[in-house]
């Protein structure tokens, strides 16, 4: 079941600009006129993790909105008898407090699966609903969870 | 988008969400329901002196009928000879369809008063629905309604999104059971659901039991003409009226239904930590007055009876053929993938409205913790508004019949004139 709402062309340019090129750090999304997806705000390499929370989660000086965001998060990694090495993996987080109006929970969380399906490539999905959710700790744990020992 | 885009954006769509305790309908986009219409109705067999009180009730077009029905609280609740009461649903499905679209015609004239050819419909159903029966209801509102679009959603899944989750468990507590419906990525996984039959009904049978074995006389308002002030246990004085009509058993039964029902929402609450008589005598007592008068405080009872929702073993002669709460969601978890399972118990959705019983949420954490591994993240999701919790389905149906870019999604009059009530499957799964 899904609302209908349609990803724009620019959401995808704007991804592969993030998997291929590395051009970014970040994506936000949210929805105009709750019909299309759209590119709110993106960062560079050099963005922290906490100026992307910061981004998604704060909108008009409150924390009352849902958003959904892309972050290429870097951690290191080491497999059994392996060298240590870095690792990029692509998330998408759709980010609905518990506080935010119905209608906006409602509106995000049914059109989260047409963005999944628009943007092919993102090495998780996280569903945030807290700060607890959205940590990098946490995110990081969901990330680690699916790579060999 | 496929072809069947319904015109215009001022839809006036009407959301109609069918529970085993009432019918809620009402317009997209409003925040609660224009009306909640009971799921029982009264029938009288023959078409005798009915002729008084036309204003109540919907007059039959076809006096060919032998059978008057009663709908609505107001028609419902007035004692009338051989009203015998039905209900239309079965295990959360429709199961006597005429009985359904009566209710629908008086919904219709009396709460939405206006045709049902210029609005789309929205519909909620159980998870559990069949196909059959979903088909059948296509047909009906396309053939009879003559409704311009349509659109069927399973209950959980509206849930799910009007608490901002598209992934997560709902648990499910109505009048009639208790279910838990894993949904992900806004579908849901038929092969996880869990089903118990303790539910709002059940308690208000171990109410019943309750009062009988207290004797305590549950006297329904109706044959109630006067009462006057007693003391704690003391009898009841209150004088019987007069000219009541003999009444059936099923009418009478609903009314007394009404009354524990009332009581049990007002004096119930779930311990936190399983049954224990020590613990729970130190709580303060509740009084509850009956509408005949006679009052007095209720203890340990009214943790005793909710306890069996969590613990039916607690049940006399029941034994552990039931699933308490706790149980229902761990078991639908376990039938779902073992990938899935950290993000269903992350999204334990709590709606329905025996859920409201205070301490139900808190009671389910206590459980769930104690039955999933320590290092498995476990959050209990309920929206904190009785109204919110009661009508929560219908709320997220309203807002989605509602949104701008939902008008592709509906199945327009012209697909299912091309396609057929097989549409449903294909466009609403």
């Amino acid at each position: 079941m899904a609302s209908g709402v349609t990803v724009t062309d620019a959401c995808k340019q704007v991804f592969e600009k993030i998997k291929t090129k590395k051009d970014y750090r970040y994506v936000v999304f949210y929805i105009k006129d709750e019909k299309f997806i759209d590119v709110e705000s993106t960062g560079d390499r050099e963005s922290s993790y906490e100026s992307f929370l910061e981004k998604l989660k704060i909108v008009n000086g409150a924390e009352k909105e849902c958003r959904y965001g892309l972050f290429d998060f870097e951690y290191t990694h080491q497999c059994q008898g392996t060298q240590e090495g870095k690792k990029e993996k692509l998330f998408l987080m759709s980010w609905c407090p518990d506080d935010a109006k119905v209608k906006k929970k409602m509106l995000y969380s049914s059109s989260f699966d047409a963005l999944k399906k628009a943007l092919v490539g993102v090495a998780k999905y996280i569903q945030a609903t807290d700060h607890s959710e959205a940590s990098p700790e946490a995110v990081e744990e969901k990330l680690r969870s699916t790579d060999r020992m | 988008m496929s072809g069947g885009v319904y015109g215009g954006d001022e839809v006036g769509a009407l959301v109609f969400d069918i529970g085993h305790y009432a019918l809620r309908a009402g317009y997209a986009g409003e925040d609660s329901p224009k009306a909640q219409i009971p799921s029982v109705v009264g029938v009288l067999e023959k078409a005798a002196s009915v002729e008084m009180m036309d204003v109540d009730r919907i007059k039959e077009a076809a006096p060919a009928s032998e059978k008057k029905y009663f709908i609505d609280t107001v028609a419902l609740n007035v004692a009338k000879q051989d009203l015998e009461i039905v209900g239309y649903l079965k295990d959360g499905m429709i199961e006597d369809w005429d009985v359904f679209e009566k209710i629908l015609n008086y919904t219709y004239a009396k709460c939405i008063k206006s045709e049902s050819e210029f609005h789309p419909v929205l519909m909620s159903e159980a998870p559990w629905n069949t196909r059959a029966k979903r088909e059948k209801l296509t047909e009906i509102m396309f053939e009879k309604y003559n409704v311009p679009a349509f659109y069927l959603v399973k209950n959980a899944v509206l849930a799910a999104f009007a608490n901002g989750r598209s992934t997560g468990i709902v648990v499910d507590s109505g009048a009639t059971h208790t279910s838990a419906v894993p949904v992900y990525d806004g579908y849901v996984l038929s092969q996880g659901i869990v089903k118990s039959p303790l539910g709002g009904d059940f308690l208000t049978m171990q109410c019943k039991q309750l009062l009988e074995s207290k004797d305590i006389e549950v006297v329904p308002p109706y044959m109630i003409a006067a009462k006057e002030a007693v003391k704690d246990f003391e009898k009841p004085k209150w004088t019987r009226k007069s000219n009541l009509p003999e009444v059936t058993k099923s009418w009478h039964n609903y009314m007394m239904k009404e009354v524990i029902r009332d009581f049990q929402s007002s004096v119930l609450q779930v311990a936190d930590a399983p049954y224990d008589e020590d613990a729970v005598s130190t709580i303060p007592m509740v009084h509850y007055e009956f509408p005949n008068g006679y009052h007095q405080d209720f203890g340990c009872e009214r943790f005793k009876i909710p306890e069996a929702l969590f613990d039916p073993s607690s049940i006399k002669g029941v034994g552990n053929t039931m699933l308490g709460v706790g149980h229902v969601v761990t078991t639908s978890v376990g039938m779902c993938d073992i990938d899935l399972r950290p993000s269903l118990y992350g999204n334990v959705i709590v709606t329905g409205g025996n859920s409201l019983l205070l301490g139900f949420s808190d009671r389910l954490n206590r459980d769930l913790s104690a039955k999933t591994p320590q290092s498995m993240r476990l959050k209990i999701i309920s929206a904190s508004g009785s109204g919110e919790r009661r009508f929560g389905a219908w709320i997220g149906g309203s807002i989605l019949a509602s949104l701008g870019s939902f008008q592709q999604m509906w199945i327009s009059k012209q697909e299912y004139e091309e396609g057929g009530k097989t549409q449903v499957e294909r466009k609403c799964p």
